[in-house]
């Protein structure tokens, strides 16, 4: 799961040899990710949580399991560094690629987005939802996330009178 | 539960509100809210069409109402409160759906119904602003162009004032024509420098048909007699014989039906007198009338209004009610109007266009005597 080298027990054993101040963050499953300041504050939650002098010690999240958040920093480390060159094809490539995920996985990642406050990511993962349902048909849809149709065929039938423009 | 991803319930209210902030079609929205109970209910709450037509155009945050039909059965109270304020946030959701498919609806058209003003003509009614209505600048073997009066200043500007086919029109594109004064020496073009658009409506909005009539022609509007909710950034304009098109940056929403083309500075002296005029051949405004499905009623001086929405009116070309007939005038009885007025008007004329285009206003007289006829 977790990528690259980021569950660390604490900061003092930090291997990077880049000198800009490090934050650990910690998953719901007790492990510990040290990433750089500049990934951490791409979370406006997180950014708070600094100003308001927490940034020195461990920085819990409690509702974000280990794969989650790894998979959140992925998302924050790519995007401090295209903030710096500006490449939109590049950007959009990536995140396409990033957001090729199922519906639960997704849906958690809507979740860790909308609870650090990590607006990009909220609103990458959140069209990917909506072009899941654009052009599709409410049976279509109902499939797509499993819901029951609790629709009485009539009432379907008055809103497809009403808005048969909607139905072509 | 464990394979269903209704995120509506998963995600909460909040998080699904920013989903459905990104279906840009309305027909999307409407098929959505026909999926289960729990998400039309979801959908007709938080009012997404309305808001998908604001995000489309900020204009429509001025609706306060939307009125359906006649709007009579707004006024009586069916069963509960609860159900009837049900009732009023389906209608808003059937309405406004259909206004962000209007409000998207590709349909691209001349909007300028009649001339109203210009802020100064030289001579009435030969250089009336009513020939910018004709796209030639050259009707009958006489030239048909609006001419400003002559200022020996080449900073002071004019303006043109036109109503739109409909109160609710979304506007992409102006276009104006200088004219090229062909029957002078040297062939000058009184162009302008710049050009710039207003859009808004009447002042007091509820004055409608008097004021028109009021309105029209010679008179020098006084400045307070339009609110305007639209300014255009400024284009330069070529002095070139050749209807020159200015697109807006982006389509604007009229609400209230009045467009102002602002002519900036003067360019071309004539040789005559030695005073800087401003010409105009013909004047275009494109865009697409949202009626005769929808009208609007604009309450107060901050634009406020009601959204009218007739379900009937779907399918045929013109308003039902008789004293708006005059939005539709057919652009080719407005051509027979213009030319009529442009040589004036003798009596059995008169009375056979009024015949023609029903209860219009109407200018005659060779000496230039205004007279209303009703």
């Amino acid at each position: 799961m977790a990528s690259s080298s980021s569950s660390l027990p604490s900061p003092s054993s930090s291997s990077s040899s880049s000198s800009s101040k490090k934050l650990v963050l910690r998953s719901s499953d007790e492990k510990h990710f040290e990433v750089d300041e500049a990934v951490a504050l791409q979370s406006e939650m997180i950014k708070q949580m600094v100003e308001d002098g927490f940034g020195g010690d461990v920085i819990p999240l409690l509702n974000v399991s280990s794969n989650i958040l790894s998979k959140v920093i992925d998302y924050c480390k790519k995007h401090v560094d295209f903030d710096s060159k500006k490449k939109m094809d590049d950007r959009r490539r990536w995140d396409a690629e990033y957001i090729d995920v199922g519906v639960d996985e997704l849906y958690h990642l809507i979740m860790a987005a909308n609870y650090r406050n990590i607006k990009g990511l909220l609103d990458l993962t959140c069209q990917k939802v909506a072009d899941t349902i654009k052009g599709k048909k409410p049976k279509q849809i109902r499939i797509i996330f499993n819901i029951k149709n609790d629709v009485t065929p009539e009432g379907e039938q008055k809103i497809r009178k009403e808005h048969s423009w909607a139905f072509e | 539960m464990e394979n269903c991803y209704d995120f509506i319930s998963w995600l909460g209210r909040d998080v699904s509100s920013t989903i459905l902030k990104f279906l840009e079609d309305p027909a999307d929205l409407v098929r959505v809210s026909a999926v289960s109970r729990s998400w039309r209910q979801f959908v007709i709450e938080y009012g997404f069409c309305k808001k998908l037509c604001a995000r489309l155009f900020p204009a429509v945050s001025r609706i306060i109402r939307v009125v359906e039909g006649n709007g009579i059965m707004d006024h009586i109270e069916i069963g509960s409160n609860n159900s009837k304020e049900w009732e009023n946030l389906e209608r808003d959701h059937r309405v406004y759906g259909l206004l962000a498919r209007g409000l998207m609806s590709f349909i691209r058209r001349d909007c300028i119904s009649e001339a109203i003003s210009a802020s100064s003509t030289d001579n009435y009614p030969e250089e009336s602003i009513q020939n910018t209505l004709e796209p030639n600048d050259r009707v009958d073997q006489r030239a048909s162009y609006w001419s400003s009066k002559g200022e020996s200043n080449p900073a002071v500007s004019e303006t043109l004032t036109y109503k739109l086919i409909s109160k609710l029109c979304v506007i992409t594109e102006v276009s104006v024509q200088p004219f090229q004064a062909f029957f002078q020496f040297g062939f000058p073009i009184y162009s302008a420098t710049a050009v710039r658009f207003r859009m808004g409506h009447l002042n007091p909005p509820e004055a409608e048909n008097v004021h028109m009539d009021r309105l029209r022609e010679d008179q020098k509007p006084s400045g307070d007699q339009f609110v305007w909710t639209y300014v255009s950034p400024e284009f330069p304009m070529a002095q070139e014989n050749r209807l020159q098109k200015f697109k807006l940056p982006e389509p604007v929403l009229c609400i209230g039906g009045i467009l102002q083309i602002e002519l900036m500075g003067r360019v071309q002296r004539q040789e005559m007198d030695g005073l800087f005029y401003i010409c105009v051949a013909h004047v275009q405004v494109v865009g697409r009338p949202l009626s005769p499905a929808f009208d609007v009623d604009i309450l107060d001086l901050s634009g406020k209004c009601i959204l009218k929405y007739y379900p009937e009116a779907k399918y045929c070309m013109s308003p039902a009610r008789s004293s708006e007939c005059e939005p539709s005038t057919p652009a080719h009885l407005r051509t027979v109007r213009a030319r009529l007025m442009q040589r004036g008007m003798r009596g059995w004329e008169q009375m056979i266009l009024n015949t023609l285009l029903g209860n219009v206003a109407v200018f005659a007289d060779d000496d230039s005597d205004e007279e209303v006829i009703d």
